[in-house]
């Protein structure tokens, strides 16, 4: 049986407001095991964010108990949260977020510059991961001299490059069209099924959810089903 | 990783990065210039002190005060042994002062008489031209600094009356001659001063071997000798010039208060600007992994940076203006010779010493680092989710 990744039990979260607060999770119950590939959805506002943003160690909830990895996240110090997510969290955003003055080669290093890897090691890693995303063609290019779809997949180099337990990805296809979002998808899918990588999304896009072989929905910050299916 | 990603940061600011480095080389250059020219003219007032007035320090009789004229008439005393032989050896010059008067074109003017030995070589001063060749003259040979004769209107030949008191009392002249007119850099050797032999003028005052300083060519001949002779270093008796320099500095400082201003402003504006254009960077940085500390660490190492890359654009761009006031010089207005300051009257050369250097280098450095550590301290207090969605 597969290992419990994360475990989140009986959390809230309340966003302070001037009127008292706003509830964007509510008492929500969820585990996720190693190696799956699922995304949480609904509605803009359901909570889907602050969900992986609690997941991903960049907030903390209310109340409620949440671990990752093993690790409560809310008694980490900030230099732990930061060593957790530079060693076993791999995000992946909506507007790619890729560095400007660097070149995709660069990016994709990033991560294992911060874990001090050596140079040699650091290059055959950042080598694996575009090719995974079939950019190498591309490594000297900057991310503004990228296509969309090719922006998004220096993302998941970057993501993938030091090969975390858990990655992260909020609405990876919203600024994508079908043809890239489908590419994209494949890519992950693959990463997925090859080196048993968990992803979890986040996510409104149908062509995502046909993908995932579990898919949480959200509603005004409570779990309303959460269903495996088949996937792609 | 910090210095390579902040290097990297650098390179893509592009224009701005540009512009704030050459701000700081500017700075720099600009600090660093002022200092080399106060340390300039210091230096060159102190050298030439040393070698028209003061050489090594000297031993003033208790009784003398440069600025109490009244104070010539009793401040001299016999030689004291200890320092006769250092006078025998040329290792000292005894110099007598007295007040007079001269009269040239039948006007009376004030001065001090300074006999000095005519064959000493310890001070600058051309007294060679002072040596009596007929014992029985009545026409005493004097030499005076140009600024002197403009002032009394005299040329080299002149002949004219100067009258003195002699130490009993009783008032005596004698006709002199301007047997040289010398160009002496130090005022306080040429203006009001008439320079006659030693031995003529102790003759004269009906003294003997009596003097009013003693001047060392080196401070480390110095010995206590005791009452009524007071050594005076020659730091103390730059002590006016370096008070004088000094509230030049002072002014200057001013305007390296202004300059380092702006290069904080400089600093803090592109880190400041940085912080809001940048704050998805941010926000991606902290998701990848990095502390706040690191973060706060690479904002600062790019201020730092900025400083780095001036001071390599001031070694570069500055160098031609530093070697061209180092060796030209500064030259200073015929008018500033008038105001009594050693050093006005030759070019001042600039002078950087490596402390100067180093200190203004440092000094740069934090205002720099401090400039670009505040802007990126708000960063510590900015939530992640906050910062990837372009809030702080």
């Amino acid at each position: 049986m597969n290992e419990t990744l994360v475990q989140i039990n009986n959390i809230s979260k309340i966003y302070p407001t001037g009127e008292g607060g706003f509830l964007a999770l509510n008492k929500l119950s969820l585990d996720i095991t190693d190696g799956e590939f699922m995304g949480i959805v609904g509605p803009s506002g359901s909570g889907k964010t602050t969900l992986l943003n609690i997941i991903g160690t960049l907030d903390e909830q209310t109340s409620g108990e949440v671990l990752v990895l093993g690790k409560h996240v809310n008694k980490l110090s900030s230099k732990e949260s930061a060593s957790l997510r530079a060693n076993k969290i791999g995000f992946i955003f909506q507007t790619y977020n890729l560095l400007p003055v660097y070149t995709v080669y660069e990016n994709v290093e990033l991560p294992l510059l911060l874990l001090q890897m050596k140079k040699e090691e650091r290059r055959k890693a950042v080598m694996q991961a575009l090719e995974w995303v079939g950019l190498t063609d591309k490594m000297h290019s900057r991310p503004n001299q990228l296509s969309g779809g090719q922006g998004q997949r220096v993302s998941i180099a970057r993501a993938m490059v030091k090969t975390p337990r858990l990655v992260i990805a909020d609405e990876p296809t919203a600024n994508l069209d079908t043809e890239n979002s489908i590419n994209i998808l494949d890519t992950m899918l693959k990463i997925n099924q090859d080196i048993g990588t968990t992803f979890i999304f986040s996510t409104h896009d149908p062509k995502v959810i046909q993908y995932l072989k579990r898919v949480v929905t959200l509603i005004d910050g409570e779990k309303v089903k959460d269903d495996y299916q088949t996937g792609i | 990783m910090i210095t390579k990603l902040a290097y990297k940061n650098i390179l893509g600011n592009g224009w701005r990065s540009l512009i704030n480095i050459f701000i700081l080389s500017l700075v720099l250059t600009g600090m660093i210039w002022m200092q080399g020219l106060y340390d300039g003219w210091s230096r060159i007032a102190r050298r030439q002190m040393q070698e028209w007035e003061f050489a090594g320090g000297h031993y003033a009789h208790q009784d003398y005060d440069k600025y109490d004229s009244f104070s010539l008439d009793k401040s001299f005393a016999a030689v004291p042994p200890k320092l006769q032989d250092l006078i025998d050896t040329g290792d000292a010059v005894p110099i007598l002062y007295s007040a007079g008067i001269i009269y040239p074109h039948g006007r009376l003017t004030p001065v001090v008489i300074k006999g000095i030995p005519a064959e000493q070589n310890i001070l600058r001063i051309p007294t060679t031209h002072l040596r009596i060749q007929d014992p029985d003259t009545q026409i005493l040979p004097v030499l005076i600094g140009r600024q002197m004769a403009k002032s009394i209107n005299v040329v080299k030949g002149d002949i004219l009356t100067m009258r003195w008191k002699e130490v009993n009392g009783a008032y005596n002249a004698y006709d002199i001659q301007i047997v040289q007119i010398m160009d002496t850099p130090v005022p306080s050797t040429d203006m009001g001063q008439i320079w006659i032999d030693y031995d003529k003028l102790n003759e004269v005052k009906a003294l003997k071997n009596s003097c009013s300083v003693i001047v060392l060519k080196n401070q480390a001949a110095s010995t206590y000798v005791g009452s009524p002779w007071n050594f005076v270093s020659i730091d103390q008796s730059m002590k006016g010039v370096d008070a004088m320099i000094q509230t030049k500095r002072v002014g200057g400082y001013v305007f390296f208060v202004l300059l380092l201003f702006l290069a904080m402003i400089a600093v803090f504006d592109a880190q400041m600007l940085a912080v809001f254009k940048r704050r998805k960077e941010i926000g991606t940085l902290i998701a990848l992994g990095m502390t706040k500390r690191q973060i706060i660490g690479l904002f600062t190492m790019e201020g730092t940076m900025y400083m780095l890359l001036g001071s390599v654009l001031t070694a570069t761009l500055g160098l031609p203006l530093f070697f061209y006031f180092g060796f030209q010089g500064f030259p200073i207005p015929q008018q500033m010779s008038d105001f009594n300051i050693a050093g006005a009257s030759e070019p001042i050369r600039c002078y950087y010493s490596p402390i100067m250097i180093l200190s203004t280098f440092m000094i740069v450095m934090a205002v720099t680092v401090f400039a670009s550590w505040l802007p990126s301290s708000k960063i510590a207090r900015m939530k992640a989710t906050y910062a990837l969605l372009g809030k702080v």
